[in-house]
């Protein structure tokens, strides 16, 4: 059987995991094209207005792989750790696919909820292989095997490799190194697609900044970070996006810190927020939040970084020098 | 301490019973106006949803009103209410306020710090005082609620447009005057009298439109525009689908007849939606397939912009409309939103609705001159 995945949302995360399984139990996997402004435009088409740009995008996604395969595979990601949730929109996902999309093959579901345990994760995966026609303890090897290339793919993202660089094939850090290093701070599925995050990873490294990705901070300090919010963050990967931004911010780890958020995000109107203001109260490490959706301009884009990366660097040549004349500082 | 808390259609009737029955100086905030709308709107992320500005406008009336603590709800996800005290307590901070913010997270999760805040904020009242001050004021949750039911029935049917309203109204004013829940209560009791009185055009039948979606937007009419107002006016019979009442008897009473009801219509939605994917959005899709099934003649879905759960349910109201016939409309509302587009709306689709019934009567006449 030819199973599709759907290059959108949680792949950047799974990707590893999720081919190896498949290919295990002897599928052929086929992955969505590459996001291109067909695949979002169809995506828009099909989804209710109110979504934000990742929701629609996984749409245009599927939307790609209809007639390239005989089932596609939606993940229902409730919880991915005990008493924490992700977004309401990813648990109603499957519903919402077939809900606005017509002619749709046979859908794989995978239910994966930890919010109870965690061991009942292993269950959801062999309910995915039974689903596939495996036998559940083929399932149980293919997924041994498959969580093997999962961790091992984690492994190099916490060396400092982003998603990007993996996908693409080449391990290179340093890239770029010498000037310093601009935070990221974003999900996954917007940064590491490059048409919705308008190449900014190589635009910051064609101007002589190395990054540094949520991906590659190490989740006991997230969870360090995160243990002085006066409440407990209910969502696993708003958890990881401020978790790993405090940490940045705290540790001067970078020269400066650039959201990157998707119009109508509900998690991160509020991640955003709580980062913003912490950094402006403690620690004042420029920052910058570019918003994007399907309306998105290049050229806007560009200006706003070339501005950003100005900004950092007048400050590391004057910060200091304060006019006596009460003059601009910048000799404007 | 001056306790104040953020509005939410009648709530404050009840909160202000309880407090005053607790003897606890309450504040109740300035009824949400533009002014409230846009110091919420100024202050707040923009891309929060539309309940959060609200409350922080309320916060800030109440604050200059002379307010220093300030009491809400809490949950554990996955809908975005849940973080709201957190991030509007660095709201606040950050603006210079120095207020405390006692948030009331489910006891289910840490009952030890529930009780914790209670006592913080009921002082040295006991035990027994503390369980009888809250059932009072769900009484008055209740009684508020069939108080509008009253009026809901009455706005489609008065002889009089706008009889039903300016009585609400009095009770308004009247009510904000009283101390005490028995005051509230007694003042609650005397209006739903006066509201049974409202004359009524005899051999009307109505249009019934059923109200399901995100339950702030629903209970709190600066919000939705006083929808039920407009199309009571409209001359149109509106059902609610969630109430404080029905939400204070699912998450805070242990009524399991109720329950159990409640469970029965949850489970219609299973062929559409068969989990919880936070805020109301399963109750949307289940509440919409129940009014169906009664033979309601159309569905208004109400959110805010940005709503989660409710987009969900959005996307998925179509194939319920497929199944069952019953036209759904979704309205969105954020700060942004017009009067009149949204009154266009609303007309528009209550004509698409009259159109239906009489061409459904029409169909039927034939049928019967042809047998």
């Amino acid at each position: 059987m030819r199973i599709g995945i759907p290059r959108a949302l949680l792949y950047y995360n799974y990707y590893p995991l999720w081919h190896s399984f498949f290919e295990e139990l002897g599928h052929q996997v086929v992955t969505s094209s590459v996001t291109s402004k067909a695949v979002l435009d169809s995506g828009v088409m099909s989804c209710v207005d109110d979504a934000c740009l990742p929701i629609k995008l996984f749409h245009g996604h599927v939307v790609n792989l209809i007639g390239k395969v005989d089932a596609i595979f939606i993940p229902r990601l409730v919880s991915i750790c005990p008493e924490e949730y992700i977004c309401p929109k990813f648990i109603g996902l499957p519903e919402m696919i077939k809900s606005s999309i017509k002619g749709l093959p046979d859908l794989i579901v995978l239910n994966y909820n930890a919010h109870r345990n965690l061991k009942d994760v292993h269950r959801a995966y062999v309910e995915l292989g039974t689903r596939i026609g495996a036998k559940p303890s083929q399932a149980v090897k293919a997924l041994q095997k498959a969580t093997a290339s999962q961790q091992a793919y984690d492994l190099l993202l916490k060396e400092g490799q982003t998603p990007l660089d993996m996908l693409n094939g080449r391990k290179r850090i340093g890239e770029g190194e010498g000037k310093g290093i601009i935070g990221l701070i974003g999900h996954p599925y917007l940064l590491y697609d490059e048409f919705i995050s308008m190449g900014l990873i190589s635009k910051l490294r064609a101007r002589g900044y190395a990054v540094l990705v949520p991906e590659n901070i190490a989740q006991p300090q997230i969870e360090m970070a995160c243990a002085e919010l006066p409440k407990k963050l209910f969502w696993s990967y708003g958890k990881k996006l401020l978790g790993s931004g405090l940490t940045m911010l705290k540790g001067r780890k970078v020269d400066g810190i650039i959201f990157l958020s998707s119009f109508g995000c509900g998690i991160d109107a509020f991640i955003v927020e709580l980062l913003q203001r912490y950094n402006h109260r403690l620690y004042q490490i420029p920052s910058a939040l570019i918003t994007v959706d399907e309306h998105s301009g290049q050229a806007g884009f560009n200006t706003r970084l070339e501005a950003f990366i100005d900004m950092i660097e007048w400050r590391d040549g004057r910060e200091g020098y304060i006019s006596a004349h009460g003059a601009s500082v910048f000799g404007h | 301490m001056k306790v104040t808390f953020p509005h939410m259609g009648q709530v404050y009737l009840a909160i202000k019973g309880l407090l005053d029955d607790l003897g606890v100086e309450v504040v109740i905030p300035p009824s949400i106006t533009e002014r409230t709308l846009e110091i919420g709107t100024k202050l707040s992320p923009e891309m929060a949803c539309l309940p959060l500005k609200i409350n922080i406008g309320n916060y800030i009336e109440s604050i200059e009103k002379g307010a220093d603590t300030i009491i809400i709800a809490g949950s554990c996800g996955p809908c975005r209410f849940g973080y709201y005290g957190v991030v509007q307590k660095e709201i606040l901070k950050d603006l210079g306020y120095d207020v405390d913010m006692i948030i009331f997270d489910p006891p289910d999760a840490d009952y030890r710090v529930f009780i914790e805040r209670i006592r913080k904020l009921a002082g040295k009242n006991s035990w027994v005082n503390i369980a009888q001050a809250f059932k009072r004021a769900s009484t008055i949750v209740k009684e508020a609620d069939e108080m509008l039911d009253i009026a809901l029935k009455k706005r489609a049917r008065e002889v009089n447009k706008g009889d039903t309203d300016s009585r609400l109204y009095r009770f308004e004013r009247e009510v904000v005057g009283k101390h005490g829940s028995h005051e509230i209560l007694e003042t609650i009791r005397k209006y739903k009298g006066i509201l049974s009185q409202v004359e009524e055009k005899p051999g009307v039948s109505p249009l019934k439109i059923g109200l399901v979606g995100e339950i702030y937007t629903l209970i709190e009419p600066y919000v939705n525009l006083n929808i039920e107002k407009k199309l009571g006016y409209l001359g149109v019979e509106v059902y609610r689908s969630i109430t404080l009442h029905e939400w204070v008897k699912v998450h805070l009473s242990l009524d399991v007849k109720y329950r159990m009801s409640y469970k029965r219509i949850l489970k219609k939605a299973a062929p559409y939606l068969n989990l919880c994917v936070g805020g109301h959005a399963w109750q949307t899709i289940a509440n919409s397939i129940y009014y169906s099934e009664c033979g309601l003649d159309g569905i208004i879905q109400i959110m805010p912009f940005g709503c989660m759960p409710e987009i969900v349910a959005e996307s998925i109201l179509p194939r319920v409309y497929q199944d069952y016939g019953t036209p759904i409309m979704t309205l969105v509302v954020d700060e942004m939103t017009g009067e009149a587009g949204y009154f266009t709306r609303l007309e528009a689709f209550v004509d698409l609705l009259e159109q239906r019934r009489r061409s459904k009567a029409d169909e039927y006449k034939e049928s019967l001159l042809r047998g």
